[in-house]
């Protein structure tokens, strides 16, 4: 798969790329371009207002923390529970795995507000009135994406091969897991990360129904008081949001060429 | 995507009670995630199902399904039915071919960079989906202005972005992005071996279509249009952004029925309508799972 050297586009991953970016670029080109005008100075004229508007209310800054709090909390779940869950199904747990596909497929047929009705009348009121818990419905919400992400690149892997290798050479357990399979499932586990964090940070129906206040609640009530300054909070949003896990994604590939290099 | 385990059943047949024992041995490391789907998802959901069949006064009753099936509401599950239907046939296509291209031909950097994207974009909605569509596709939107000046007038047609098809339309921005998502690793899946395998074979490029690609990439396929299905089927943020309760759509009527703005004489009505849609997108996979079937036994 290891691209050699610089290889030119074929003209039709040119043309999907140039129609992506169209596709993608006209409505938020558009929306960049209303989110600059500033009519308080004169029809034509651009300038940052409206993104200093959204930056100046006070509760900008509460509320991004907190989202990239919960963001943060569901990732972790996804490292610390699913993550081990895929890798042993893989090596051990065969017989689990069509239960484990048809539970991880369950939260897309269950619309997310007859989930919210659910929780709303079923829950416990520690679990309900505990802000975290909303980490766990992200988390919930996204296997759909991250089981089968994290599945389809877990077992293209030998990972019963290689961690009996490893164990033949003198590994012990943990350097089994650490330094053999955790660098191969890297990819892989990106990828699902990638998923969790995204579906925390816009996550809107669960959230406004059960009543929390997060980034993107907080955007809907603001955004009725100055529709320039909301289609900048909207292009930021979206922005922001690729921004951030396009860094996450470049770090992790710089991190592996220059495990590869070493070796 | 489900295998079957053909080669574990009949060592299972030899020795049962090791098999059992061995289940339950598998079963320890996986508790974790179980408990958590318990708890977050089937435990709410199963509630919701017993209390759909309850009056105000906790009695059984299919009340709450008869008002649900009728008026209004079965106008609403058929808009929210279609709307789910159009737009996955919308989305489908251009995202599996943009996957196809992207998982071909692109190098690893563009895939980093189309994943960090389609990440964000099928996560999209709302509110600021809302607002960029209007900014850009509204009646003084820069791109319709824009379109204007080179000679295409959408608003000519009677079209406005706050119709049924306007919403087809936003639904589109994050629909084909998570068609793209999951339909890459089954693109990921077709191995260089069997196009050069096909192609050794003397197979022209449209005979290894129809024979070896089309096939293996259709049960995939299908899949993700449900997915899509369900995911339109069932979005609520969007549509609540955009519409404002001038189309009547499923997933509204429950936020306002949870939300206490309407007031109805059955309490558990809205209960009642959630089930309704758990069970059409139930049903949606049942072709799925048919194709799934048939899939399993050639892949054997």
């Amino acid at each position: 798969m290891k691209r050699l050297g610089f290889k030119l586009p074929s003209a039709g991953l040119f043309i999907a790329v140039l129609l992506a970016g169209v596709f993608v670029l006209l409505p938020l080109g558009s929306a960049s371009e209303y989110s600059f005008r500033t009519p308080a100075l004169g029809p034509g004229t651009y300038g940052w207002d409206n993104y200093a508007w959204f930056v100046s209310q006070p509760d900008f800054g509460t509320f991004i923390t907190l989202s990239l709090l919960l963001a943060a909390v569901a990732a972790g779940i996804t490292l610390l529970v699913l993550v081990p869950t895929v890798v042993w199904l893989n090596l051990r747990g065969q017989k689990l795995r069509p239960l484990m596909e048809f539970l991880t497929l369950l939260p897309l047929v269950i619309p997310v507000v007859a989930l919210a009705i659910g929780a709303q009348t079923s829950l416990p009121v520690e679990l309900q009135s505990n802000q975290y818990s909303l980490s766990f419905f992200y988390f919930v919400l996204a296997l759909p994406y991250t089981y089968r992400t994290l599945d389809i690149g877990i077992r293209a892997i030998p990972l019963k091969t290689l961690s009996e290798a490893a164990r033949s050479l003198g590994a012990s357990q943990i350097k089994v897991i650490a330094l053999v399979l955790a660098p191969v499932v890297r990819g892989a586990v990106i990828a699902s990360v990638f998923l969790t964090i995204a579906l925390s940070l816009g996550e809107f129906t669960l959230t406004s129904l059960l009543h929390w206040q997060t980034f993107t609640t907080w955007v809907t009530v603001i955004s009725q008081s100055n529709i320039l300054g909301a289609i900048a909070l909207s292009v930021f949003t979206i922005v922001a949001a690729f921004a951030l896990l396009l860094v996450v994604g470049l770090v992790s590939i710089r991190t592996k060429r220059r495990q590869v290099t070493e070796e | 995507m489900a295998k079957p385990l053909s080669n574990t059943v009949d060592k299972g047949a030899a020795n049962r009670g090791a098999l059992v024992s061995d289940f339950t041995r598998q079963l320890v490391p996986i508790l974790p995630l179980l408990v958590l789907i318990v708890v977050f998802l089937i435990w709410p959901i199963v509630n919701v199902a017993i209390m759909a069949f309850e009056d105000n006064y906790g009695n059984f009753t299919f009340d709450n399904f008869v008002v649900a099936s009728q008026g209004v509401y079965a106008q609403a599950f058929g808009n929210s039915i279609s709307l789910g239907i159009y737009s996955a046939l919308l989305a489908s296509i251009p995202g599996a071919v943009f996957a196809y291209i992207i998982e071909s031909r692109g190098s690893e950097f563009l895939k980093r960079i189309i994943n960090s994207a389609t990440s964000v974009l099928a996560n999209s909605g709302g509110v600021p989906l809302a607002f960029m569509f209007i900014a850009a596709f509204g009646a003084e939107g820069s791109a319709t202005v824009l379109l204007k000046a080179i000679g295409l007038d959408i608003y000519a047609g009677g079209f406005t972005l706050f119709s049924y098809w306007g919403l087809v339309l936003v639904y589109c921005f994050f629909q084909i992005p998570i068609m793209v998502l999951v339909f890459s690793p089954a693109v990921q899946a077709l191995r260089r071996e069997w196009t050069e395998a096909a192609r050794s074979l003397g197979a022209s490029k449209w005979q290894y279509w129809r024979h070896v690609g089309f096939p293996l990439l259709f049960p995939s396929f299908s899949a993700s249009f449900l997915l899509l299905f369900a995911s339109a089927f069932s979005a609520y943020a969007t549509a609540r952004a955009m519409t404002v309760g001038t189309i009547a759509l499923v997933p509204l009527m429950i936020g306002t029925l949870i939300d206490g703005n309407v007031i109805v004489d059955q309490f558990n009505l809205g209960k009642a309508l959630a089930i309704g849609m758990v069970l059409v997108t139930a049903l949606a996979m049942v072709p799925y799972l048919l194709i799934q079937r048939r899939v399993a036994r050639w892949q054997k």
